[in-house]
């Protein structure tokens, strides 16, 4: 556990660890407390408001107020603002109902506006749902399918990697044999075939978690390769050899012995491989197999974003989703490449 | 269309690349045409002659399958073999009945079930062959065949039986069938195959095998037809290029053969968004647009010297309906909770759904204004067999409440509906997850009914498990689909009928399980076995009214169909239903603009 | 050489029989089969269907439909059958080599393209250590990977159709039969450009990444310090000797590109119509169309195998120090 925190100081003495580990910080902070960022529900629709465009907010009457608009042109859903008119914001208001951090029941939001005025910090969508909110909401399933990913890969990549490093022979050659089959299948096509089997009757969390274990399905073999690489040079060491000579079982030589020695570059592996699932989970959506209607992820958010009008018709405030995939995906990059440069500077294992 | 400004030195830079690559202006040329005499029995066409040349570039949604009339399943397929291939008789769309194709005429016989064609004289096929009635004998015999399973032996029979077809002689053929049977003209249509290319197959058993797309791309001249079109190649998932049959057998007044145009270019496309960007920069004739697109294409309308015409409501319908069905599983589960079945299969839970919908919401909002509710069966688009006095649901919460209070639902303080026995009202809906505008639709839906104190539940499934659930398991409460309007009543027997397998809600019943159902199944056989065209509108109507009242399907909306083209077309006759370029045969372009 | 050669096909036996063997047990655990679309089809009878199930052996539970796929694929008789598709009614092996060129080529153009951008840029980064280029490089590395590639698709599209600088998607021009060969050949190069840069942005990153680590530790390595001390010019020690190491693992990655030649560039595919291979399983295996899959899973893992093989013989081509034996 020393060696963990050591490395996690080591990253904050990088200015780039310092500025990728605040900008994740803040994103994870934000989808912790969505529900009382956001004005609405994911699903709320207004059906008189949709591609509205971000709304603007002003100060008068001694306090903000948000603009009113109407529908100019509906041919191209262009709407003009109503000078001067407006609808106070309302901080702390009553909204939906929800449980802060899962736990305390509340209908406090930061801010509301009251009906029929609405609020879109950043536009709506083709149903008049918050883009803002959805923004919010999805960003809870875009940053915790890397993380509840990768800790299936690492459970099961070091365990199967471990295990076949330390014991070697016929149960090394079979689980090598196996991973090289699945890898040899276009990750892609496994993942759809996957997916198609599902049971019947998912729930919405249910398909959330079914889609990070195909994920990880995908992934744990080149995890579980470079464990068992590693646990085979680890293997004939010293203390390893002394700790089977006084009689440890091999689980506990394993437990005790390798997974200390391996669990940085685990680590390190780990958080290289967030990216591919929050891509991945876009990739799925745009196939129409990811996160479905009407929970909200940033995937789901783009691929439906993916239509020439938005371009035309400059409905860039469907298109925030890419951005917020985009830094994403480049802190988790970035901050993988610091954690390597710290952990395995010579990139012996980690050469991906 | 908007202009992004790209930095000057950006835009020098790829317009050397640009030069680069694309020796740009390029012009297609024909070869020039085979000549060949008229055949005897020519048809001439009525619409003012023009003039020959130039290329109609089109695009279509997929690759077509085959080309195999015995085969094809999909749309695109069957497009491409009604160029290719004729009938007997074809539905002139814009007259709005059946007219002669290749049989010039026919009689009836006084009880209405025999048909005596009279094929025109001098057709050739192609590749030169002459067309007789061997070919049309050869035709059903291949439907007939038991070795070649195909989805024409179920519409050439009626009452189980098929029909009888006999040669009189080169030129008649006489078809009787073992009862009236109403849409007999419409369906006789069928592709009419070569007997001297495909006889060898036939008898080899491997018919089902052959003019696939590999023959079209290898040997295209091996598919012979007596259609407009010939194949000049076809690249699978890339193009076809179609060129003029020489041996078509229709003309224009000053004697010049059909078609006009050299060539006829079909684009297959997997996404319509470059398409869509594609035909909005003039790069091509033919565009079908959805409604949400057509507000930015039409601006390069004058540009480009096109029209996007709106075509009015689409023939497909989608709706909302409740598993009625009573029965259980083999674990003696039944298929739906009793209390829930008990809520589905009265009539006033059932219209109060439908009131509580906000389909004119739908349609302004998520499709620009370009559409119109459904209250019937049949999409206003088909204008011969709608029925425009159905009981309508117009977006009425209130009326919605009362219905439901009177069928002894209640609205709780926590704003949730109970029913009598105080069970929360609650179901899920399942649909197939192909397209966005569905999903709209059932978010909307769940809206809507969440307005009611009703609590619903979505779950999109790929179309393998939508399709097992409604027609094998029954493991579901309520689901949203999608049917694409045919022409004939005739074609919505399964869903009509309650022994029909598309009769969703509850389907294959040994016998009508209400009074509603038996008269509609009543209705259905009679219109069944009438030619009368108004006497079958009258039985229909009437079935469309017991839909309407009964609601065991909620209809949602239609999109309108936007069509964009080109305005140097001529000969451009816009049907009422149905594509704007159905008479390809007869469009010539008044001059050649310079790409 | 010859007998590595031998082996290497011979492991591939096993390895087609326990993919295909697994992909048909996944997909028949799917609900529903290939006469799903009949089904829904409005006038469509029971008895068609179940006529139709009997032409295609879906009445077979689906180890019997694997077996007998199997018995037909061996070639007793010297010609091997794959089965046809139940779609296209055309052998799979054919349906599958029409679009096969497509594909290939683009593999090969994105492949190519990330190396001429990717290798420099790992090269420079490397001898410039922690400057400020490196930093940068690396960042914009990622930052090409962080776009989702349906995404980056569209952006191209939109940049084509705003400049009209290069065709909206596709892999032919409309007046591509009437062309010469070689105005054929630049019309698929004008096709290729935007295909090729969305495919091949994406590896950019991490073969940049390879390269600069691989150098790094080539520079640092005793043969270098040797090299120099004998006076031996810069230019000379770095790309004779530390290129020539450093680029090696290098060549073994470029042969597990090929794993990706079947589904790689299927948002490419979609997104800008090009006619590749990957739309042609995809559709496959959403609609089952069984041996289709199967006959495309047989395709890409030999081409796996082979590009394997092929990226070894490159090896030892490279570095005569590698022996194979």
């Amino acid at each position: 556990m020393t060696r963990r925190k050591g490395m996690f100081r080591q990253v904050l003495e990088r200015p780039l660890g310092v500025v990728v580990l605040s900008v994740l910080g803040l994103f994870y902070l934000i989808a912790l407390f969505a529900d009382f960022l956001s004005p609405y529900e994911t699903s709320d629709q207004d059906l008189q408001k949709t591609y509205h465009p971000p709304t603007a907010v002003f100060w008068d009457d001694g306090g903000l107020q948000v603009q009113r608009y109407e529908l100019a042109d509906p041919e191209v859903m262009g709407y003009a603002k109503i000078e001067g008119e407006g609808a106070p914001i309302q901080f702390f208001a009553r909204g939906f109902e929800y449980r802060l951090l899962g736990l305390i029941p509340m209908d406090r939001h930061l801010f509301q506006v009251e009906a029929p005025d609405r609020i879109f910090l950043l536009g709506s969508d083709e149903t008049g749902r918050d883009n803002f909110s959805r923004l919010l909401f999805g960003s809870r399933i875009s940053l915790s399918i890397g993380l509840v990913g990768i800790s299936i890969i690492m459970v099961f990549g070091f365990m199967i990697g471990g295990f076949a490093g330390y014991f070697g022979g016929f149960f090394d050659s079979v689980t090598m044999r196996f991973i090289e089959l699945v890898m040899a299948i276009p990750g892609l096509y496994l993942l759809l075939v996957l997916r198609s089997t599902f049971p019947e009757h998912l729930s919405p969390a249910q398909t959330f978690f079914l889609i990070v274990l195909i994920l990880s399905f995908l992934a744990w073999g080149g995890t579980a390769r470079i464990i068992r690489g590693m646990t085979l040079s680890l293997r004939n060491r010293q203390f390893v050899l002394a700790a089977e000579v006084l009689g440890q079982s091999s689980w506990k030589i394993i437990w005790k012995h390798i997974l200390p020695n391996v669990f940085s570059y685990l680590i390190v592996a780990a958080s290289l491989s967030i990216p591919g699932f929050i891509l991945g989970e876009a990739a799925l959506s745009f196939l129409g197999l990811g996160i479905q209607e009407p929970s909200a992820s940033w995937g789901l958010m783009l691929s439906q974003a993916q239509d020439m009008k938005v371009f035309m018709l400059n409905f860039w405030w469907l298109l925030i989703p890419a951005a917020a995939i985009f830094v994403t995906v480049i802190a988790f990059n970035v901050l993988g490449d610091v954690l390597r440069d710290i952990v395995d500077p010579k990139q012996k294992f980690l050469n991906r | 269309m908007r202009d992004i400004r790209f930095s000057k030195v950006f835009r020098i830079g790829f317009a050397g690349l640009a030069v680069f690559f694309c020796a740009c202006g390029s012009e297609i040329e024909s070869e020039g045409r085979e000549e060949h005499p008229l055949p005897e029995g020519v048809d001439v066409v009525e619409r003012p002659p023009g003039v020959a040349g130039d290329i109609f570039t089109g695009t279509s949604a997929g690759t077509p399958a085959t080309f195999n009339p015995l085969v094809a399943e999909d749309a695109t397929s069957s497009d491409a073999i009604q160029r290719l291939l004729s009938g007997l008789t074809r539905f002139d769309p814009v007259k709005d009945e059946v007219v002669p194709s290749l049989a010039e005429s026919w009689e009836i016989s006084e009880d209405g079930r025999s048909f005596t064609f009279h094929l025109r004289r001098g057709v050739r096929w192609s590749d030169g062959e002459p067309f007789t009635a061997d070919d049309v004998i050869f035709t059903f015999d291949a439907i007939y065949d038991e070795r070649y399973p195909n989805r024409m032996q179920m519409e050439f029979s009626v009452g189980g039986e098929p029909f009888e077809v006999e040669k009189i002689d080169d030129y008649t053929v006489r078809i009787t069938t073992a009862e009236i049977y109403a849409p007999f003209l419409l369906y006789i249509g069928t592709a009419i195959l070569p007997k001297h290319k495909l006889y060898e197959a036939y008898e080899n058993g491997t018919l089902l095998r052959a003019w696939t797309i590999s023959t079209a791309s290898r040997t295209p001249r091996e598919i012979v037809g007596t259609g407009p079109f010939r194949i000049r190649s076809f690249r699978p998932a890339q193009r076809m290029i179609y060129e003029p049959n020489p041996h078509y057998w229709r003309a224009d007044q000053e004697g010049r053969r059909l078609p006009y145009v050299d060539f006829f270019i079909e684009r297959f496309v997997q996404d319509q968004n470059a398409t869509m960007v594609a035909f909005a920069s003039g790069q091509s004739d033919h565009q079908a647009i959805t409604p949400d697109q057509v507000a930015w294409i039409r601006r390069n309308a004058e540009l480009h010297d096109y029209t996007v015409s709106d075509r009015g409501p689409s023939t497909s319908t989608s709706f909302i309906w409740f598993n009625q069905n009573p029965g259980s599983n083999e674990n003696g589960t039944p298929f739906v909770e009793p209390h829930k079945l008990k809520w589905f299969t009265d009539q006033r839970f059932r219209q109060a759904i439908s009131y509580g919908i906000d389909r004119q919401g739908l349609i302004d909002g998520v499709i620009f204004g370009r559409g119109e509710p459904l209250w019937s069966s049949i999409s206003p688009a088909n204008r011969q067999w709608h029925n425009p006095d159905v009981k309508q649901y117009p977006y009425d919460p209130e009326r919605a409440r009362e219905l439901l209070e009177a069928a002894g639902f209640e609205r709780r303080a926590d704003g949730n509906l109970y029913d009598a026995e105080g069970n929360r009202v609650t179901f899920s809906i399942i649909t197939n997850e192909d397209n966005r505008l569905r999903a709209n639709m059932a978010t909307v839906f769940m809206e809507n009914m969440k307005d009611l104190g009703i609590e619903v539940r979505l779950r999109l499934l790929d179309f393998s498990n939508f399709v097992n659930r409604i027609m094998e398991s029954f493991n579901y409460e309520a689901g949203l689909l999608g049917f694409t309007g045919g022409r004939d009543p005739h074609g919505g027997m399964s869903i009509y009928s309650s022994g029909g397998r598309l009769h969703v809600w509850h389907p294959n019943q040994p016998e009508p399980a209400t009074d509603w159902e038996a008269r509609i199944d009543e209705l259905m056989q009679m219109q069944l076995r009438t030619l009368d065209e108004d006497e079958r509108r009258e039985y229909f109507n009437e079935v469309q009214r017991i839909m309407s009242e009964q609601m065991p399907l909620i209809y949602l909306i239609t999109p309108n169909i936007y069509e964009g083209l080109r305005n140097r077309w001529n000969n451009i006759d816009p049907p009422n239903m149905g594509s704007l370029i159905w008479n390809l045969d007869e469009i010539w372009a008044e001059k050649r603009l310079l790409r | 050489m010859r007998t590595v050669i031998a082996r290497r096909l011979l492991a591939l036996i096993p390895m087609l029989l326990g993919i295909t063997f697994l992909a048909m047990l996944l997909m028949s655990l799917a609900p529903g089969d290939f006469l799903d679309q009949v089904r829904m089809q409005r006038d469509a009878d029971p008895d068609y269907i179940e006529r139709l199930e009997r032409e295609f052996g879906l009445d077979n539970p689906w180890y019997v439909r694997y077996f007998l796929w199997l018995k037909n694929v061996l070639p007793w008789d010297l010609r091997s059958d794959f089965g046809y598709s139940f779609h296209y009614k055309v052998d799979v092996w054919e349906l599958l080599g029409q679009r096969l060129p497509a594909t290939i080529i683009l593999s090969l153009t994105s492949l190519t393209f990330a190396w001429i951008i990717a290798i420099p840029l790992g090269v420079l980064a490397a001898i410039y250590k922690d400057s400020i280029f490196d930093r940068v490089s690396s960042i914009l590395a990622y930052a090409a990977l962080s776009i989702p590639e349906f995404f980056l698709a569209l952006l191209a599209l939109f940049f084509a159709a705003r400049t009209g600088l290069f065709p909206l998607g596709g892999f032919t021009s409309t007046e591509y039969e009437f062309m010469s060969p070689i105005r054929r050949l630049f019309d698929i190069a004008h096709h290729l450009v935007l295909p090729t840069i969305v495919v091949g942005i994406g590896s950019i990153a991490s073969i940049m990444r390879i390269m600069r680590a691989n150098f790094i530790d080539n520079i640092r390595s005793e043969y270098v310090t040797t090299a120099r001390a004998k006076g031996v010019p810069e230019g000379i020690v770095m790309f004779r000797h530390v290129f020539r190491n450093a680029i090696n693992p290098l060549i073994t990655a470029a042969g597990f590109a090929f794993s990706t030649v079947l589904s790689g560039a299927l948002m490419v595919e979609i997104v800008m119509n090009y006619p590749g291979i990957g739309h042609l399983v995809f559709h496959a295996l959403l609609q089952q169309d069984q041996f289709v899959v199967l006959g495309a899973l047989v395709m890409g893992s030999t081409m796996l195998i082979m590009g394997n093989l092929l990226a070894d013989l490159l090896l030892a081509w490279n570095d005569p120090r590698i022996r194979y034996d």
